[in-house]
């Protein structure tokens, strides 16, 4: 059935074309936990918040003065953007989604509420001090502190010494808390990539073996027929067979027979008729015409 | 004899056939060698006007002799002809011809098959004339109890009609192609049926017929286990929530993948209009229950 070879020769061409493909790129992010669309959506927007992250780390280190603020511009974009999605996500949190426990549910709110304070602390190039001090007393958690990155290294050390230092205590372990589920969702997130993808391609073998199941039946019948009619015209074939080879072996029996003698008389009478001297020559001739009979 | 002139061989046929006052009958036998020996040289000199009406002769000739398997594969062959002639109604005519002289072999099989030529040839020109034939091949082979063949029949018509944007018609012939698929045990088949007749006729905007459609299918026990089954529940969840992303989504799942190319692009096409309206019509019924309960 050609179905399956088109399935492969499609898959392998769609493949070679991939990199043309501007969806699936974008698409490839949204891949994880399939079905759930907080996971799906607050893993796209930590993705974002990282990039932006980067892009801030390296608008500092750039020396360039007009390159670092087109940088900076693109943050503050970009964070714009991330603060319009956080309602989204928010209407998500809420959502009951199968399997997940009244824990993780909590735990999802708390996430999201703290997502605009990390994106507002994404450096930008702005006067980040004064927006920061007002942050840090009203809101409870500090997000903007990272294990691998500080864009603003000096800062945080000076602000801590003028912060209540009590504070700080509680706002670290809310925010190793929240590095925490970030990691597990990370590690749980690629595990689910792996099985999706392994599910994709069961799938697909799965509808592969069924429609060969339905050939395979649809096969059986139109065999059988074969079989019959095969039978049949092996059966006659070995009947002419036969029946011909009897024919051909009573042809050649008799027929030689009778021509045989009368070559033999004919030739003879001839011979000694004219060439009475040499009767013996053509005595051997009618010999070797009787053996060239014969075989 | 078989190199000469073809047109003096379809003469010499017609010689042997004519009555007249010499000759009181026929020789078919003869004449029909004649005009199997033209109809050949026309062809190959691309004569196909003049081949076409050997092969016609031909075929009666075989007939008169009564050997309709020769007649009707000199049918087919003229029918070939005709389309390449652009002949519309004489295609038709001689694929139908021939069809029934395979009926009269006992062969249902090539019969349905040159019905099923006749309609592929006729698909673009003529395409209600193209799906009577379809249906008429599909007739044949269920008669004969034969559904598995006509698995590529339903999947030709049911392409057809979507191209002619008969999305009724369309489902109807893949909820047929479901019947089908039940008598000969095809479970997968018939899933898949069910689910594309579903998807075409909310391709068509029509999510009452739609959600029937889905409601007499799940009274199937074979499609309630399916995965086809959880794929259309989660698109009319979907649907009645108005979350475009969310049937984006599914449209891109694998059940829907495996389907016919024709009805993926359809999902791939999902939704169209406007769900609003729809949602709107799944509130309304719920705040119609709720004032009922208040009159209570």
């Amino acid at each position: 059935m050609s179905v399956i070879d088109i399935l492969t020769r499609v898959d392998a061409i769609c493949k070679k074309y991939d990199k043309y493909d501007v969806e699936k790129q974008r698409g490839d992010g949204s891949n994880i936990a399939g079905d759930d669309a907080f996971a799906r959506l607050y893993s796209s927007v930590e993705a974002d918040i990282e990039a932006a992250l980067q892009k801030a780390e390296l608008a500092t280190q750039e020396k360039n003065r007009a390159a670092a603020v087109a940088m900076n511009a693109e943050i503050r974009r970009s964070k714009a953007r991330l603060l319009e999605e956080v309602p989204k996500l928010q209407r998500l949190a809420l959502k009951k989604v199968k399997g997940l426990s009244k824990e993780e549910l909590a735990a999802r709110n708390d996430l999201v509420i703290a997502l605009p304070e990390r994106i507002q602390s994404i450096p930008d190039g702005t006067s980040n001090g004064t927006k920061q001090t007002g942050g840090w007393t009203a809101s409870a958690s500090r997000p903007e502190i990272r294990f691998d990155t500080t864009p603003d290294g000096k800062f945080d050390s000076e602000y801590f010494q003028q912060t209540e230092e009590s504070n700080k205590f509680k706002q670290e372990f809310e925010m190793r808390k929240m590095n925490q589920a970030s990691i597990c969702f990370r590690f749980v997130n690629l595990a689910d990539q792996g099985l999706d993808a392994i599910a994709e391609g069961l799938d697909t073998l799965k509808n592969m073996a069924h429609d060969m199941n339905e050939e395979l039946d649809r096969q059986v019948p139109l065999i059988d027929e074969i079989d019959t009619k095969v039978d049949r015209a092996n059966a006659d074939l070995k009947n002419t067979n036969v029946r011909l080879k009897d024919t051909v072996n009573q042809l050649r029996s008799s027929r030689n027979f009778c021509i045989d003698i009368i070559l033999l008389c004919i030739i003879l009478g001839i011979a000694a008729y004219l060439y009475k001297g040499l009767v013996l020559i053509y005595l051997l001739g009618s010999f070797v015409l009787i053996a060239l009979d014969f075989g | 004899m078989a190199s000469s002139n073809p047109d003096k061989l379809m003469s010499k046929g017609d010689k042997l056939t004519k009555l007249s006052f010499t000759r009181w009958s026929a020789d078919w036998k003869a004449a029909t060698g004649f005009y199997e020996q033209a109809a050949i040289g026309f062809r190959m000199k691309k004569d196909n006007e003049k081949a076409k009406e050997a092969f016609e002769k031909a075929s009666k000739g075989q007939e008169m002799i009564s050997s309709p398997w020769d007649a009707a594969k000199h049918m087919e062959s003229a029918a070939a002809l005709a389309k390449e002639l652009s002949r519309w109604n004489e295609v038709s005519d001689h694929y139908r011809k021939a069809s029934e002289l395979y009926m009269e072999c006992g062969r249902s099989q090539p019969a349905s098959d040159a019905l099923a030529k006749g309609a592929s040839s006729l698909e673009d020109v003529e395409p209600k004339e193209a799906i009577r034939l379809y249906n008429d091949a599909i007739l044949i082979l269920e008669e004969d109890g034969k559904e598995q063949m006509a698995f590529d029949l339903y999947r030709a018509a049911t392409s057809l009609y979507v191209k002619l944007e008969k999305y009724v018609d369309a489902a109807n012939f893949l909820l047929r192609w479901g019947v089908a698929a039940d008598k000969c045990n095809a479970v997968n088949s018939q899933c898949k049926a069910y689910l594309s007749a579903i998807l075409v006729y909310l391709y068509a905007h029509d999510f009452a017929q739609a959600q029937k459609c889905y409601n007499d299918c799940t009274q199937i026990d074979a499609f309630l286990n399916s995965d086809q089954n959880r794929c259309a529940s989660k698109l009319f969840s979907a649907y009645r929530e108005g979350d475009v992303e969310e049937i984006k989504h599914i449209a891109q799942s694998s059940p829907i993948s495996h389907l016919d190319h024709v009805i993926i692009k359809l999902a791939r096409k999902l939704p169209t209009g406007d769900l609003e309206g729809l949602k709107a019509e799944a509130s309304d019924e719920q705040q119609e229950a709720l004032d009922e309960d208040d009159l209570t």
